[in-house]
């Protein structure tokens, strides 16, 4: 069955958008801050896996060259090293946005005693 | 000096980036001169800014390879006409509001921080610089998570209850549109094999028809990501919160640049990248064209019935992202060129509001719009600079944004769908019922009880000069476009050829 052989030799695409789908039902369902931050974290991985997968080449192998300059016997293709590198960077970026939003989050804990979005909005609608 | 300025024009960029590393220290040490040294560097962009619109005026598109390696492999550097625009626009209007900001901060966020608010606002001037000039796309994602870090700052400098929560939004949602953003970059590069803009376009122009859903895909994530950042109709949630708790002087960046320059990326990704020939196969366009139209009379219609006056602006705001993207998905060239230039006059009118409203709010503590009374003989030369800006935004002629909006009329009619005329003119009487009264009341109800004596503003002069100079620019592009005009024309006709 072509259908089933191609969900299988592309797993990996099927599972970053699952995790994608996922990350955005958590930030748009969950009303604790916490788990939205998270739910972010969970979108921004499924990026990078599909980023990486996507320079992955089966049978490749990493793209450095060994200190003798004699490529292991066999090797006939280098992994693209270029995606790996872009997501070194994306994982910095994800990593500072989500300390920025967890220290609002204390910020937020401060001022209200509660992380949940929806009795924050209480206590903003109220008396 | 200047001719080296033309062959490495991301030194702009980088120049920024160390005036805005070197604030906390001048804060711990000399706290005094944060403002002034701020200004005098964003003095020294705007006159570098202005050279290479001038060199790109003259026809040339500067390409600057980042250490040497060529576009293909390095991150390569384009000062195209719409580049040459938005660093002129970005280092003017925020040169403008770092004036105000001298003697505006201190009232406004705690005293301690005023060194951070600075290298913050400098971080968002860098960023905002080089997604404008950058022609790689992950470069433009890492300047876009930039800015969006700078803009979160800038609005929690507040430190108010509403500031915070309102600046959590933002940075969820941002974090969202940006994740959105990545996504497409990401698809784009899975079908091209690279990053920079022109050969991404060149070879999605071999390859587009084998992946028809894929294009689909990137197309759907850029529209959504670069939508809610740039906070067009019903992706706006964020907006009017984060713009109305912020800082005046916050709020004149925010919504005057920042959320602008998305359209920036989307105007670089749609046209450059995909073309017009995919964005209408895609009905891309008519979506862009229905979620303008939306913006533009639902937003004027949210912005009615905002009884605080930061919040009615941040609605306006939201009605001028629906002129830019209208110009946009117009597909045109007129239209194109007509939503560039409503980005540069939009900005200017904008900062200006924000700026008087907050001077507003610092002399009289007064929010309510329908406590203006009098206000034009208390504070003539604010609420004469808030009058020539909102006059604009209705669509006075003699002021920028008549000129916008003849423009996009035109760019319509060139497009052959002259009901957007209409669109424009009834927006025109929306704009007018919202801000028109604030206007009348300021000058002509006068209070029988108390008679009116007729004093300047009682406000520190830095204050006053932002807000005048950028009034000013208002009436000078009004009457001679020539500039703006020049550079978008020749913009919209390298995208749309």
């Amino acid at each position: 069955m072509p259908a089933m052989e191609r969900i299988l030799h592309n797993y990996p695409y099927l599972v970053a958008m699952i995790l994608f789908a996922l990350g955005i039902y958590t930030i748009l369902s969950q009303e604790n801050l916490m788990k939205k931050i998270i739910g972010t974290n969970i979108m921004s991985t499924a990026i990078f896996l599909l980023f990486i997968s996507a320079g992955n080449i089966e049978g490749g192998v990493p793209p450095i060259v060994p200190y003798d300059g004699v490529l292991p016997a066999g090797t006939t293709f280098f992994v693209n090293p270029l995606p790996a590198s872009l997501i070194l960077t994306g994982i910095v970026v994800s990593f500072s946005l989500s300390a920025f939003a967890l220290s609002i989050v204390i910020k937020l804990h401060r001022y209200y005693g509660t992380i949940e979005a929806d009795e924050i909005l209480k206590l903003r609608s109220g008396p | 000096m200047v001719a080296w300025l033309a062959t490495h024009p991301p030194a702009l960029v980088v120049f920024m980036l160390m005036s805005a590393a070197i604030m906390p220290a001048l804060a711990h040490f000399w706290p005094v001169l944060c403002a002034p040294v701020a200004c005098i560097a964003l003095v020294l962009v705007l006159a570098g800014s202005l050279h290479l619109a001038a060199v790109t005026l003259r026809g040339e598109v500067l390409s600057y390879a980042v250490d040497g390696w060529p576009p293909p492999w390095g991150i390569e550097v384009v000062v195209d006409p719409l580049a040459a625009l938005m660093l002129v626009v970005i280092s003017g209007v925020c040169l403008c509001i770092l004036v105000y900001s001298i003697s505006s901060l201190g009232k406004e966020i705690p005293p301690g921080s005023i060194g951070w608010y600075y290298t913050a606002f400098l971080l968002l001037v860098t960023a905002m610089m080089g997604v404008a000039i950058t022609n790689d796309l992950f470069n433009i994602y890492v300047f876009v998570e930039v800015g969006t870090i700078a803009a979160c700052a800038l609005v929690i400098a507040k430190n108010s209850k509403e500031a915070t929560e309102a600046a959590f939004r933002y940075l969820l949602l941002a974090t969202v549109g940006s994740g959105f953003l990545l996504f497409g970059i990401c698809l784009l590069y899975l079908v091209t094999g690279h990053l920079n803009i022109a050969f991404v376009a060149q070879e999605l122009a071999g390859v587009h028809q084998q992946y028809p859903n894929l294009i689909w895909m990137a197309l759907s994530f850029f529209l959504v990501g670069l939508s809610i950042k740039s906070a067009l109709f019903p992706l706006h949630v964020w907006l009017p919160d984060a713009h109305s708790a912020a800082p005046s002087t916050s709020s004149a960046v925010l919504s005057g640049l920042v959320i602008k320059i998305y359209a920036v990326v989307l105007i670089k990704l749609f046209y450059q990248i995909f073309g017009q020939r995919l964005l209408d196969e895609t009905y891309m366009r008519h979506i862009l064209l229905l979620m303008a139209t939306a913006a533009i009379i639902a937003g004027s219609l949210f912005a009615f019935v905002q009884l605080d006056l930061k919040r009615r602006l941040a609605y306006s705001s939201v009605v001028g992202m629906g002129y830019i993207f209208l110009g946009i998905g117009l597909g045109s060239p007129l239209g194109l060129a007509a939503g560039i230039v409503h980005i540069f006059n939009h900005a200017i009118m904008k900062a200006c509001l924000f700026l008087c409203a907050g001077a507003i709010y610092r002399q009289t503590r007064e929010r309510y719009v329908n406590h203006l009374q009098g206000l034009g003989f208390e504070m003539p030369i604010t609420m004469g600079a808030f009058t020539i800006a909102a006059l604009s935004m209705v669509g006075m002629p003699l002021s920028s944004g008549f000129i916008s909006k003849w423009y996009l009329s035109l760019g319509s009619i060139e497009a052959g769908q002259p009901l957007f005329v209409g669109l424009i003119i009834l927006s025109g009487i929306l704009n007018a019922s919202y801000f028109l009264p604030l206007i009348w009341q300021a000058f002509f109800v006068v209070d029988r009880q108390q008679p009116r004596t007729f004093t300047l503003d009682a406000l520190p002069f830095p204050m006053l000069a932002g807000q005048v100079a950028l009034a000013l620019a208002v009436l000078y592009f009004g009457v001679w476009p020539g500039f703006p005009l020049a550079l978008a024309q020749k913009a919209a006709y390298i995208f749309l050829p």
